[in-house]
């Protein structure tokens, strides 16, 4: 599903945040993407993500090499991707129900089948009760449930979550990791980005650890 | 909902939310077009004028009061066999008289007080000027005024090409003008389109990141440009639908009066159509140039 050949990925002269990183993963797998602060988890869901283009190297995903997309195919590809952030980055100025739906409406959706599935993937993420919420009136975890449900509405292959617990706590933290094993057991492909190594021990998948940009062998 | 939709949409909320800076821009291409439009108000009235001059514009060769009737006729059969001439027809003093007091009632107490007719009669000669054009007229004036019951012989067409010249110019310099306002305006457009673009950068940024089609993505923008362009041109066009309707009540029959036509003019459809079009067109333009920030 996902493959990098020889990534690397600098920023100014000899600044490495990606070196030479070689990973596969493969469809329908669940994998921690582990590291320290600026080890280049994030960098490599931003080029994962095509926020940003390698440097040196491949990403190739699905089989297609996502350094030779164009603009319209980097669009058509990023649909296909899930994405979920720390920070959830939702409208402030969308109800719940409109953050999600507007996803479907951007890709020119009927009405109904917009209003049908954002439905559908609040209810499974367990909000269907503050639909018209706005996201400042909702905790931590049940924004990051509308960022998650956003990142699903589109059935995505894959999805991609950076620190997706960093702001919530532990309870939340194992609640939104179970919505992840859930996607992943639809056969979605998964990868999270997290440094709490409490999470990663209980939901107990495979492990990518980078240190300075690099495959490196998981601390103890 | 299709691109066209959801991008009116979301323009029509955007112009909304803008305030006051879609009103500067608006009334910024409303002030260009107005300009743009009054003039091409005063350029169709001027030029209808010139036409109506230019057609009018011919050789007068007044008699004088003691010429023969044997004069005339030989004058009037040296003229018609003249080839720069068109057509030729004799007005008599009398003749002369009656035409002033039909064009000018108001002045018709002056010739009745002053008792004789102060009216030479004269030829009004129309000439051909694609046969040898201001030069052959010229001599052929020359020549006229040496024949016998000949006193003075008027010929205005070359200070009417001179004053089509100086109208030509002006017309130039306006639309230059106009270009230059256009310009501006566009300018004015982009930034506000700019500014709508900032407000909306976090719903960009996801709408990028979901993969929304960039007709999606900037279709408000341009569609907001056109928005603007398109009021301010119609802005433009109401007012100067207003103030030409004022001035028409005020001065209308006066001016058109003066300058001799029968009416004064105001912009056909064609006219109205294709500034309202320019002024999408413009806006436009500048909400694409604008969209492009969004990468």
């Amino acid at each position: 599903m996902i493959e990098t050949q020889s990534l690397s990925k600098t920023y100014g002269r000899g600044m490495y945040a990606l070196q030479n990183l070689n990973v596969k993963i493969d469809k329908g797998e669940f994998v921690f993407l582990t590291g320290a602060s600026g080890a280049g988890k994030s960098t490599l869901l931003r080029l994962l993500l095509l926020e940003e283009r390698p440097s040196e190297g491949d990403v190739i995903v699905g089989g297609r090499n996502l350094s030779q997309l164009t603009p319209d195919e980097t669009q058509a590809y990023r649909r296909t991707v899930g994405f979920v952030f720390q920070d959830f980055k939702l409208i402030p100025t969308k109800t719940v129900f409109e953050n999600v739906s507007f996803v479907l409406r951007v890709l020119g959706q009927p009405i109904e089948q917009q209003r049908r599935a954002t439905y559908q993937v609040l209810k499974w993420v367990g909000l269907q009760h503050r639909l018209n919420a706005l996201p400042l009136e909702l905790s931590g975890g049940e924004q990051q449930r509308v960022a998650i449900a956003r990142a699903l509405v589109n059935e995505p292959h894959l999805v991609l979550a950076d620190e997706p617990t960093g702001n919530l706590d532990p309870d939340l933290s194992l609640e939104i990791m179970n919505l992840f094993r859930d996607i992943n057991a639809r056969g979605t492909t998964v990868l999270v980005a997290t440094h709490n190594r409490e999470l990663i021990k209980w939901v107990g998948r495979r492990v990518i650890h980078l240190d300075q940009g690099q495959l490196a062998e998981p601390k103890p | 909902m299709t691109v066209v939709g959801y991008s009116f949409a979301e323009a029509w909320v955007s112009l909304i939310r803008s305030g006051r800076s879609a009103l500067v821009s608006i009334g910024t291409i409303a002030i260009a077009f107005a300009t743009l439009g009054g003039f091409l108000l005063i350029s169709l009235n001027v030029q209808g004028v010139l036409d109506q001059w230019l057609q009018a514009a011919e050789m007068s060769v007044y008699l004088h009061d003691t010429a023969s009737e044997p004069e005339r006729v030989a004058l009037e059969t040296f003229l018609r066999s003249q080839p720069t001439v068109a057509e030729v027809e004799y007005v008599s003093s009398a003749r002369a008289l009656e035409r002033f007091r039909a064009d000018f009632p108001e002045l018709s107490d002056v010739t009745s007080g002053i008792g004789e007719n102060p009216f030479p009669a004269a030829m009004e000669v129309r000439l051909r000027t694609e046969n040898g054009g201001d030069a052959a007229a010229d001599a052929l004036a020359r020549e006229v005024a040496g024949k016998p019951g000949v006193s003075d012989i008027r010929y205005d067409r070359r200070w009417l090409a001179r004053l089509v010249g100086v109208v030509t110019t002006a017309r130039w310099a306006a639309a230059v003008a106009a270009g230059i306002l256009m310009l501006g305006a566009a300018f004015t457009v982009a930034a506000v389109v700019r500014l709508s673009i900032y407000a909306r950068r976090a719903e960009l940024e996801i709408m990028q990141l979901v993969g929304a089609p960039f007709s999606y993505i900037r279709g408000p923008a341009i569609v907001e440009g056109l928005l603007l362009g398109g009021i301010g041109a119609a802005v433009a066009l109401l007012a100067i639908s207003i103030l030409y309707s004022m001035l028409a009540r005020w001065l209308g029959s006066d001016l058109a009066g003066y300058a001799g036509i029968g009416a004064l003019r105001f912009l056909g459809l064609t006219e109205f159509v294709m500034m309202l079009l320019g002024g999408v067109g413009v806006g436009a333009v500048a909400g694409t140039v604008a969209s492009r920030a969004v990468r």
